[in-house]
């Protein structure tokens, strides 16, 4: 019976799970296997496919962040290159934006999501798929599309200076000034529809039986009130997802600055992953790039604690 | 549905092993990697190193051509990975607008040097910008096979329409150039706005069309021996400070110029439906497509950079190639060399130069008079004789990108020159070492 | 027929309203895509842009007036990226290529993945939830750092540039099995004893109980993941040397100029790109049905 893997890549993670899992484990292996064999092997195909693709090329990343990468020598630098990045002129900047982008974006598109999935929720069936249909075709679209739909708008000459010239402000050097870029590559994001948010609101929202709101309703409640109680903690398991998957997301963002902006002007919207890129594909310094990334992986690590110590429930319908 | 899916699984298990052919084992296997270059007829834009592999192949019976077709955006990505993962083509493409063979790659011992396969006189007909280009630490590491220049493009219907007369010869004083671009400037629906500007350019990473400018009082981004930032002397300073002046006092130039959208500002110069802007800096690539493309088709010539201080005009080359890389076996080094020769002889750079919009970097090439009937080509050849390189710096990816930063926000109003070019030399310093 | 119902469907009337002009922003930049495809050259960046293509406004038009000749030409020149990309290029095997790369991932992850998240969510065993946050921690991890070790990875085990190298990778993604364990938790764990007591094996219940109640989440899954793998692009540009075995995304960027985006073509290819997301979603939108534990929950 495979045993839970404690590998490289397990020690950075919940040391206090680990602990008890040791604990756990020497009595529970004493115990009746077969009553876990099941368990194993269900997520046997997905484990030996994970840990081929995915664990096995982030050892390797992990470990080349305490080495200086050559093609044909490679040497053991310790914590060289997270000195390197910690005191990179670019680091700080880089983390500044990607947090603002980050905690703008991720509640905004879950609000519109939620917002949005319920207010299709109460129609019929053919309206529902209408409406789902309209908001999810847009995440279609590929970010390079809706990045240049947007970068044209953005002109001197385009539809949002258009816009706030009847409000007679502006013109606003949107993409080409330090305070405007970062704002504006956010407003992007937030307007372009949450499809996926949409879809996976309406899904858990489908599942919850009607029983329950008819006994809301003969109690006295009204639609705001059942929606407050009833509706929004029985999809907590998806608004954690959202969140989290949206924080991993958002903390990547990359190929729509680097569209829109390519990091500048100045660095006003220069992103962790920026840094990321620039390091192992322009300056050949893989080592560099494992570290940023295992910072990065802290910091997001640190808020999906937070997140599911917060959205965490045991929901059943 | 189960049968289905098995029958879908056992198609990709046939596809995947048919795939790989099953090779003689006598004969010698190399990979090259390019870009695309021209299209032929049919539209394929990889048939010239198509042709000439065929052409290889059927004089060397032993060897054996494969060939990898590569976007040129992805290239360093795609190359990158290869070479980390030890799986490095045997002959690969240098793309023009590097301008010179990759350091980082020749630093790490990948690129074979090249000395011993040319003699003393092939080298001699190379300009010696592009075998500039393509040296360090004394070693040939690749063979140049076109160069560019970077040169103004001027919309000859805007100047017509105002009455404009173009510099001669391409030579004009920033003076002159400024009082042009001035009267280039204009309100042509008479709604109160100005629709159309004298000039605009971008500032990206990586990208040069706007130094020229910033260099034309005699500023400098590194000493000549690449040890110490000289871009914040009181020439650059000038320099930068006479071009943001286009912007923020002559106001000839849009709220986009400065800005990293390398595309708008192609489309707002050359998509017929614009064309707002009578001039912009380009790379010498531009000329060949407002020549050929049937959509960017313009009447137009190609000036210098209007001179400074110095009198002198000044612009930026580059170059672009073949690089040969590392190779275990000494035999098939010889061969691979011999092909990398190959597809760089006078006869194949004449070739790129009329179709391609490059300029040869053999000498011997240049004397065939590839543009006797391209007058904006010629005219671009003469900055041949201006044209300076970036430093040849190892770390100058990263000390360009601290510089153009700055740019930028010299550009958007945000800096004066003074300051940003003081502030990207404190940033340069740990680069410099 | 009280004031409150009257209220009520003017709620609704309002709420109809905002949805739909919420559609159709969200809808614009799809529209403008697949306009541009057939935008005669000069008219791409028109300002205002040109909603209705001239192809559109005109073709009958001119055909009516007799002049034959001037319609055809805008007939013709409309259709030229599709011209280009049909015939000019190997879309057709990228298009193949991405189509059983898309659907062999699809399927696999469904059956992978909810099988995983079955388990996450509703069983205990030791090392489970260690599993679980390893799993969830590598998502947290940029792609980037993780493409060089792949890339000596695959070409080890011997598919390096083969369509095998596309599918397996994808085959280990980590989001779905997230997915799906956040959708079975709210399967009421009742149903499972039930079917215990009445000894089904482990499989039948996941098969019989669990996958028909995850319907809504499977079809989201599966929409999700077939999406993900076809617009993949730096993975298959990397790995994949042959052109005949490029996915869609790689083959149309090599149709890419770098200084000179055309992008009539350039959109014309996402459009043809976007084509078989839709059928995807249309086919799965069925599965999206309302209150499915509703017949369960008896007693």
């Amino acid at each position: 019976m495979p045993p839970p893997r404690l590998r490289g890549g397990g020690i950075i993670l919940v040391k206090r799970e680990v602990i008890l899992i040791k604990g756990k484990f020497s009595k529970l292996l004493i115990k009746n296997f077969a009553e876990y064999k099941w368990n194993y092997l269900f997520i046997l195909p997905k484990f030996l496919l994970f840990f081929t693709f995915i664990v096995i090329p982030v050892i390797w990343a992990f470990f080349l962040a305490f080495q200086e990468f050559g093609i044909f020598e490679t040497k053991w630098v310790g914590l060289t290159n997270f000195k390197e990045a910690f005191t990179g002129d670019l680091f700080w900047i880089a983390l500044w934006n990607t947090l603002r982008y980050t905690l703008t974006v991720v509640p905004a598109q879950i609000f519109i999501a939620l917002v949005l999935a319920s207010l299709i929720h109460p129609f019929s069936r053919k309206i529902q798929t209408f409406f789902r249909g309209a908001y999810y075709f847009p995440t279609v679209t590929s970010v390079v599309v809706i990045s240049m739909v947007w970068r044209w708008m953005y002109t001197s000459k385009g539809l949002i200076n258009y816009f706030i010239s009847i409000l007679n402000l502006g013109p606003i050097n949107w993409l080409g000034s330090s305070n405007w870029a970062l704002p504006a590559i956010i407003l992007m994001s937030v307007l372009t529809p949450p499809g996926v948010g949409i879809i996976l609101y309406l899904a858990a929202m489908d599942s919850i039986p009607e029983s329950l709101y008819e006994a809301a309703r003969i109690d006295g409640a009204g639609s705001i009130t059942s929606w407050i109680r009833i509706t929004l903690p029985l999809i907590k398991p998806t608004t954690l997802y959202l969140v989290v998957i949206g924080t991993i997301g958002s903390f990547q963002v990359f190929t729509q600055v680097l569209l829109l902006t390519d990091g500048g002007p100045g660095y006003a919207t220069t992103t962790l992953v920026h840094l990321i890129y620039n390091a192992a594909f322009r300056d050949f310094d893989f080592g560099l790039a494992s570290a940023h990334s295992i910072i990065l992986f802290g910091i997001v690590l640190i808020f999906a604690f937070i997140q599911f110590k917060f959205l965490s429930t045991d929901v059943e319908y | 549905m189960k049968k289905f899916i098995l029958l879908l699984i056992g198609i990709v298990l046939i596809a995947a092993m048919l795939a790989p052919s099953v090779l003689a084992e006598s004969k010698v296997k190399i990979t090259v990697w390019d870009g695309f270059r021209w299209p032929n007829e049919e539209g394929d834009k990889y048939h010239w190193i198509k042709s000439r592999i065929a052409k290889f192949e059927e004089l060397h019976p032993a060897v054996d051509i494969e060939l990898v077709e590569v976007a040129w955006e992805k290239l360093g990505e795609k190359m990158n990975i290869a070479i980390a993962g030890h799986d490095w083509p045997d002959i690969g493409p240098v793309d023009i607008s590097d301008g010179a063979v990759n350091l980082k790659y020749v630093e790490q011992g990948v690129i074979e040097p090249l000395d011993s396969f040319f003699t003393e006189e092939e080298l001699n007909d190379f300009f010696p910008a592009a075998l500039n280009a393509y040296s360090y630490n004394g070693h040939l590491y690749g063979i140049p096979t076109s160069m560019t220049v970077h040169a103004l493009m001027l919309n000859l219907d805007i100047f017509k329409e105002r009455g404009v007369e173009p510099p001669v010869d391409g030579k004009w004083t920033w003076n002159e150039f400024v009082t042009k671009m001035k009267k280039l400037t204009f309100d042509r629906d008479g709604d109160g706005n100005i629709d159309v500007y004298g000039f605009s350019t971008y500032v990206l990473k990586g990208y040069y069309e706007a130094w020229p400018f910033l260099m034309m009082d005699g500023g400098k981004p590194l000493s000549t021996d690449n040890t110490k930032y000289t871009f914040d002397s009181p020439e650059a300073i000038s320099g930068l400070t006479k071009f943001a002046s286009l912007k923020f006092n002559h106001k000839v130039s849009p709220m986009e110029m400065g800005s990293a959208d390398v595309g708008g500002c192609f489309q707002a110069f050359a998509n017929p439906e614009k064309r707002i802007i009578a001039v912009e800096p380009w790379a010498s690539w531009a000329i060949a497509t407002l020549r050929n493309n049937k959509k960017y088709q313009m009447n137009f010539v190609v000036a210098e950079y209007p001179t400074g201080k110095t009198g002198e005009s000044v612009t930026i080359g580059g170059s672009g190639g073949f690089v040969v890389f590392k190779q275990k076996d000494k035999e098939k080094l010889k061969i691979v060399a011999e092909l990398a020769k190959f597809l760089s002889d006078a006869e194949q750079q004449y070739t790129f130069a009329v179709n391609y919009g490059t300029f040869p970097a053999l000498k011997s090439a240049q004397a065939m008079d590839p543009f006797k009937d391209n007058p904006q080509m010629r005219q671009a050849a003469e900055m041949l004789k201006y044209a300076v390189s970036l430093p040849r710096h190892l770390n100058w990816p990263q000390i360009d990108e601290r510089i153009q930063a700055q740019l930028q926000l010299v550009l958007n109003g945000e800096k004066t020159a003074t300051e940003a070019l003081k502030t990207a030399g404190e940033q340069v310093q740990r680069f410099l070492k | 027929m009280g004031f409150k119902d009257i209220l009520l469907k003017i709620i609704k009337v309002i709420f109809y309203i905002i949805l739909f002009i919420g559609a159709i922003i969200a809808l614009f930049p799809l529209y403008w895509m697949f306009i541009t495809a057939f935008q005669l050259p000069n008219e791409v960046f028109s300002m205002p842009p040109k909603f209705i293509p001239t192809v559109v406004k005109k073709f009958i038009p001119l055909l009516l007036q007799g002049d034959k000749e001037q319609a055809i030409f805008i007939l013709t020149e409309s259709l030229r990226n599709v011209k280009i990309l049909f015939i000019d290029t190997g879309l057709y095997r990228w298009f193949m290529n991405s189509l059983i790369v898309s659907v062999v991932s699809t399927l696999g992850i469904l059956l992978f993945d909810s099988m995983a998240g079955y388990v996450f969510a509703k069983k205990q065993f030791p090392g489970r939830d260690f599993l679980f946050w390893m799993m969830i921690s590598t998502m947290m991890i940029p792609g980037q750092v993780t493409l060089v070790p792949m890339y000596i990875l695959v070409t080890r085990l011997g598919i390096k540039g083969s369509l095998y190298s596309v599918i397996f990778p994808p085959l280990a993604m980590v989001f779905g099995v997230f997915l799906m364990r956040q959708f079975m938790k709210t399967i009421p764990t009742e149903l499972i004893e039930a079917a215990k007591i009445d000894s089904a094996s482990e499989l039948s219940i996941y098969w019989k109980i669990i996958l028909p109640l995850s319907k809504p989440a499977l079809a989201t899954l599966g929409i999700l993941v077939f999406m993900s793998v076809w617009n993949s692009f730096l993975w298959p540009l990397i790995i994949l040397n042959k052109d005949y075995l490029f996915t869609l995304p790689v083959g149309l960027k090599s149709l890419q100029d770098k200084n000179l985006v055309d992008y009539g073509l350039l959109m014309s290819g996402a459009s043809i790109s976007a084509i078989p997301m839709f059928i995807v979603f249309l086919f799965f939108q069925k599965y999206f049905v309302k209150g499915l534990t509703l017949g369960s929950l008896k007693g």
